[in-house]
Parts: C-alpha cells; structure tokens; sequence
C-alpha cells in the first residue's frame, strides 16, 4: 500500500518536472521560461520527495529528504531572483502579447 | 532615554544568547541526522563544532532592524509560531498556482499574459520583506524582479490573476496581507 502511494506521489511529481520542461521549451522569454523551471522546483521536487519518503517509512533517510525539501524551498526562489533581477538590470526587454 | 536604551541593549543581548542556543541545537540536530552514528566519540565530537561555528558566526548573524537603527538582532529571532501557521497556506497556494501554471503551459494556445506588477507594502524589519518576496517568487507564475524600499516589482506570467491577488484595486492582497500579520507585533514584543 505505501509502496502505491509513494508510486502515485512521484507520478505527480514527474508530471509537474515534465510540465516544467515543455514550458521551458514552449514559453516565449527569459522570464516566462523562469516561471516554468519553477514549477519542477516546487510542487514537482516535493512531491517526488514525498514519495520517496513515503516509500522510506520514518527513518533517518527520509529526515535527510525533508531536510533537502525544506533547502530548496529556501534556496530555490533566491536563485530564481538573483537570476531575473540580473536580467532586468542588464535591460533585457519582458515579452507582451500584442494588443489588437 | 538613557535608561530605556540600557534596557533595550539589554534584550537584544537576551535574545541573542537564546536564538544562539537555539542555532547550536539546531546544528547539533543537524549533525546527528546527517552520521546516524549515536557513539560518544561522534556525539561529543558533534556537538564542540555546533559550539564552535555558533561562536564563530555570531557576529555575521545579527541584523539592524529596520525602524529603529542601531539595536542588532539575531537573524533567528523570528514569530515561529505564527511562520508555522503561515507555511500550510503559503504550501497550498504553491499547488493551486502550480495547477494554474500547468495548465495554461499545456493549453495549445497558451494563453499567458506576462505583465509587470508594482505595489508597496510597509513591513517590519528586513526578515518580513525577505518573506514575502520569497514567498512571491516561489509561488509559480510570479517572480519578484526587484524590491526598492517598500516598493515590489513582480513579473507575472498570468497577469490579471497575479494582480488581482498580490495588489488588487481596492484593499491589498492576501499574500502580502498574511505576512505582515506574520510579523506584526514582533517588533513591539522586544
């Protein structure tokens, strides 16, 4: 049973990276692909770690894995915006959709 | 005022001793989880380097804060409970802005509006203005660009939707609304 669940919960998980990935491809510009890559880095890691944790069962394992999640939750966004604040200085121009 | 400023020096001295203890603890945590050895040896030798780095990053951790200039404070000195309370919402917004995100990334016509949002929002102390724009980047499909004072920029990749919830046309948004219920009063109780 713990073992479908933590099945589930990484499913979840790829689809959010793969959703993440497309996006990468798909979207227009620096910024909006910024947005795609953080959606692997949130909801796609967690569940995926989630999983693991769950397939774990309470060990020293899977405290090392929420240590991990919580590291990302901190170091991720900080990333995200040193990274788009570089851009924006540096005068790279957002793309807009057309009016009309 | 002289008399009050002894008292107030006096606090943050306090409080730096407890969030100290709370970082040495924290560390030497940290140590056991990551050996998973429970030998004397391993313990002891643990808990002289939590000692040691706490000692030696003292200095590097404390924070002026923000209204009165002048009184240091530990980095770690922070409304925990109230940051508990804050995270489980903070999470579930996370998911729907990733569903919201997924979604239109899928949709074959991918209607995004990328858009420049501005607002302002007066917090207590630097922590509280890390919070929130940490919290706005993480939340998919809004990124903070950039924070001058108290004034945001955010890029949104759905805009209507980021605008309505982070700064709407009347009242203020939930987001920014919840963190400094967060920090309200933190800076008071000291």
């Amino acid at each position: 049973m713990a073992d479908f669940i933590a099945a589930v919960l990484m499913s979840a998980g790829l689809f959010f990276l793969l959703v993440g990935a497309i996006g990468l491809v798909r979207l227009p510009d620096f910024y909006t692909r910024l947005h795609a890559a953080s959606l692997g880095d949130t909801l796609g890691l967690t569940l995926f770690l989630v999983g693991l944790m769950v397939h774990e069962g309470v060990t020293l394992t899977s405290f090392k894995m929420l240590i991990i999640e919580l590291f990302m939750l901190l170091a991720s966004p900080t990333a995200t915006h040193v990274l788009i604040r570089a851009a924006y200085q540096v005068g790279l121009k957002p793309w807009t959709r057309e009016e009309g | 005022m002289g008399k009050s400023e002894t008292k107030e020096t006096k606090k943050s001295i306090n409080s730096g001793f407890t969030s100290s203890l709370f970082l040495t603890l924290a560390l030497y945590i940290f140590w056991i989880v990551l050996s998973g050895k429970m030998e004397a040896k391993y313990l002891i030798i643990g808990f002289l380097s939590a000692v040691i780095i706490t000692l030696l990053t003292r200095p590097l951790l404390l924070v002026s804060i923000g209204s009165s200039k002048g009184i240091l404070r530990s980095v770690y000195d922070l409304p925990w409970l109230r940051l508990m309370a804050y995270f489980p919402w903070l999470m579930w917004q996370i998911v729907l802005a990733n569903l919201q995100v997924a979604a239109v990334i899928i949709n074959p016509k991918m209607p995004i509006q990328p858009q420049l949002i501005t607002f302002r929002k007066k917090l207590p102390g630097p922590v509280a203005y890390l919070t929130l724009a940490n919290s706005i980047t993480l939340t998919p499909g809004t990124i903070t660009v950039d924070l001058e004072g108290d004034k945001y920029l955010v890029h949104a990749l759905i805009g209507d939707a980021a605008a309505q919830s982070l700064a709407p046309e009347v009242g203020e948004g939930e987001m920014p609304y919840r963190v400094s219920w967060v920090f309200s009063g933190w800076e008071k109780e000291h």
